[in-house]
């Protein structure tokens, strides 16, 4: 007596299928899991054995062989315990067979359905291979929110064995979830002053331009970063949602959340934390929980050289391939890069107020930290100062509100020109002559490095796309230039 | 570099207030010298946080609202309305306990130098070369006090320096001003027994400019710096909306054009005119 279902495991932050076999023989009680599991997997025995005691139903007291196919691919965590008990249930014939239906869920000793980490993921094989999908029903708004998935939700394993004696066909399936907005982040107008920092940070938003703030301690940088979250524009659905499973493949629960993800890895971080890696199934890093939204890297110059430079593919490309057993997985990893550092060990180098007592050997091998290629990925880099005593008591700041809703328009030219300016094709850019005869001059002079003058360009179509103008400007050339401030190794 | 002059007190621009004293000394100097009256702001060089922000912003009120700066070079409060004083473009005078060509403290070398490039001067008593000996630092404070036509003490403590200052300014009849403190911090016992005793007490630079103009009158007309170009003293990067009038944006603009024509560059919290 077999039957089988489908359920879903995360590779790269996408959804595969995973077939679970159920086999119920003829021989005495055993109970056999095969197909890679991990602990947690093979401890679904015991779970699975227990829920359908509770539920009222005779577990088969047979042969019972489950097997999760393909075998190759790696299987973990608890979202298989109730796919693993409807599949044996259909091969004892306690239930009708599954078909093709997805089924997600973690089961509780009392036959509960718990929402487990992969209700996204049956969302998406549900609506990709038109079949209906089965998740605990505290999750189900998010398997429906994917477009043409048909989601039902069960709490329980006795629930979930009426659905299916009832059939699927004959209910209506569930209503897709609301969009959650994150947790309320600080706002804009609690910084007085630092006019030229708020612009740069605007600015940064408007395009999802990288922006690099350096100055003393104390000075407000990353007061300002974490008030990024509050003006960038709602992610799309799908986005969210691509998010949310690429925060479930690292064992995380998002749920439909439309704010974008803020991530700031510490920088004592190891490689594999910051870039995803792991032995076994390989779980992605913070550069990818940061997709769609902002990776902050607080105290740059800290950060080793060589963690640094594994940013170059993910900011390049969007993705970052992580190595596995001989093969290497990628998983998305488009963030915004948002970074500050203090200008020197001491903090007050080039601070009107107090001198840099940093020794200069010291001092240049600090500042090279941050240097070339790195400073060359930054199209914004504002020095920010300290606040003035007398702008403590000073008027508060704009608030976040009306700066957002300056992005969103912003966002909208270029999203109707395909994407946004952090990824400009330059020849999409349409500058007017005196615009490029500006930056190629600073570019001659040695201003701008060639690299920075192309960030530059691209920071100038966001300032033109924030002024709605159609052609970039001379005058939106010269502040993208005035955006991206000097840092020499001295 | 720079060369020193000798005034004597019967010369054409010796300070008119230092002949008060009973024994107007012949003065060297370097630097430019005006007959502008001069406000002094002197403080104890062990300061808190709260002294350097306001001697730092008096400084700076005081050069914006045309007033000349005089203060003794030390470190703490004197450096703090030194720098404050050429952040606001202003004209700054240091008094020194040494030759006038002998940096002391030495970390305010850079401050030194700045206040010469910003077309202040440099005094003293003493003849160049003389080394800073403790002994000299009181005989100081009588020039500062006569030059000044008002003094600002911002943190004093139970004795020091700013408090004979203040003494011998009220004794030749110039308005003390006072900042007040908390009354169980060392920091601030010596200026809050000053203003038991009668001393004008200032509740931040826009009080005192308000005060002064009361007292003294109208500042020497103080000429706005012009546009486009960067004084030597440079400005704070974060300023130019404020002291060019235009938005964030527009500044960020106009610097980069500048930048790239070679007028401007960027040093830290500064801007500073082209190196060329």
């Amino acid at each position: 007596m077999y039957a089988a279902a489908t359920s879903v495991a995360l590779v790269g932050g996408e959804a595969r299928p995973v077939r679970v076999e159920a086999h119920v023989g003829r021989q005495s009680e055993a109970f056999k899991l095969s197909g890679l599991p991990d602990t947690a997997v093979r401890e679904a025995k015991d779970r699975v054995r227990a829920a359908v005691a509770s539920a009222g139903i005779r577990f088969p007291n047979r042969t019972v062989t489950v097997n999760l196919a393909p075998a190759d691919l790696p299987k973990g965590g608890t979202d298989y315990d109730l796919p693993i008990a409807l599949g044996i249930l259909a091969a004892s014939k306690e239930i009708p067979p599954l078909r093709e239906a997805v089924v997600v869920g973690e089961l509780a000793l009392d036959g509960a359905v718990r929402p487990g980490s992969n209700a996204f993921g049956a969302g998406v094989l549900s609506a990709r291979q038109n079949v209906p999908c089965l998740v605990a029903s505290s999750v189900v708004g998010e398997s429906a929110s994917i477009p043409g998935a048909r989601a039902y939700g069960v709490d329980s394993l006795a629930a979930a064995v009426d659905l299916l004696r009832e059939g699927l066909g004959n209910v209506e399936p569930a209503e897709p979830g609301p969009p959650i907005v994150g947790e309320k982040v600080p706002d804009l107008a609690d910084i007085r002053g630092q006019p030229m920092a708020r612009r740069a940070l605007e600015v940064a938003a408007a395009g999802g331009h990288h922006l690099l703030m350096h100055g003393p301690p104390g000075s407000g940088k990353t007061m300002l970063a974490r008030r990024i979250i509050g003006i960038l524009p709602p992610l799309e659905i799908e986005h969210a949602v691509e998010t949310a499973m690429l925060w479930a493949a690292a064992g995380r629960r998002r749920g439909l959340v439309v704010t974008p993800p803020f991530r700031s890895p510490h920088h004592t971080a190891s490689k594999a934390a910051l870039v995803g890696g792991g032995s076994g199934n390989p779980v992605p890093g913070e550069v990818s929980l940061a997709h769609r939204g902002v990776l902050f890297l607080d105290e740059l110059a800290e950060f080793p050289r060589s963690h640094l430079d594994t940013l170059r593919q993910p900011l390049e490309e969007g993705v970052v391939s992580v190595a596995r057993r001989g093969s290497s997985l990628d998983f998305p990893a488009s963030f915004q890069l948002l970074a500050a550092t203090n200008p020197c060990p001491c903090g007050f180098y080039g601070d009107g107020r107090r001198p840099c007592d940093c020794r200069p050997a010291i001092l240049g091998r600090y500042r090279s930290r941050i240097s070339g290629p790195l400073i060359d990925r930054f199209d914004l880099i504002v020095r920010v100062g300290r606040v003035e005593a007398a702008e403590y008591s000073g008027p508060a700041g704009e608030a976040s509100a009306p700066i957002a809703c300056r992005v969103e328009h912003a966002r909208e030219a270029q999203l109707r020109r395909g994407q946004i300016n952090r990824y400009l094709d330059l020849g999409d850019g349409r500058e007017s002559q005196p615009a490029g005869r500006l930056v190629a001059m600073a570019v001659g002079n040695g201003v701008l490095t060639a690299r920075g003058g192309d960030r530059v360009r691209r920071v100038a179509r966001t300032i033109a796309d924030l002024e709605e103008a159609d052609q970039v400007e001379e005058h939106h050339m010269a502040e993208a230039i005035g955006l991206r401030g000097e840092w020499r190794d001295e | 570099m720079n060369d020193v002059r000798v005034m004597a007190p019967d010369g054409p621009d010796y300070p008119m207030g230092l002949l008060d004293l009973e024994d107007p000394p012949h003065l060297y100097v370097i630097g430019e010298t005006t007959t502008a009256p001069a406000v002094a702001v002197v403080g104890t060089r062990r300061c808190t946080r709260y002294g350097l922000n306001l001697a730092d912003a008096f400084g700076h009120g005081l050069s914006r609202a045309g007033w000349t700066t005089v203060s003794g070079l030390a470190r703490g409060i004197d450096a703090a309305a030194h720098r404050g004083t050429l952040r606001g473009e202003g004209s700054a005078v240091a008094v020194l306990g040494s030759g006038v060509d002998v940096v002391y403290p030495i970390e305010n070398a850079d401050l030194y130098r700045a206040i010469l490039r910003s077309g202040g001067a440099i005094l003293s008593e003493y003849p160049p070369g003389t080394r800073p000996d403790r002994w000299r630092f009181p005989a100081r404070n009588r020039i500062i006090a006569g030059i000044s036509s008002a003094v600002v003490v911002v943190e004093a403590g139970e004795k020091g320096g700013a408090l004979i200052t203040a003494r011998l300014a009220a004794e030749l009849g110039r308005p003390v001003f006072v900042v007040p403190g908390d009354i169980d911090r060392p920091a601030s016992i010596g200026c809050n027994r000053l203003i038991r005793d009668g001393a004008h007490p200032v509740l931040g630079a826009d009080d005192l400019l308000a005060e002064l103009e009361l007292i003294l009158g109208k500042p020497p007309n103080h000429v706005p710096p012009s546009e486009g170009v960067i004084p030597a003293t440079g400005l704070a990067f974060d300023d130019l909306p404020s002291i060019w009038e235009c938005t964030p944006a527009e500044a960020l603009a106009r610097l980069a054009r500048m930048e790239i024509a070679g007028e401007a560059r960027r040093v830290g919290d500064l801007v500073l005119p082209g190196s060329g």
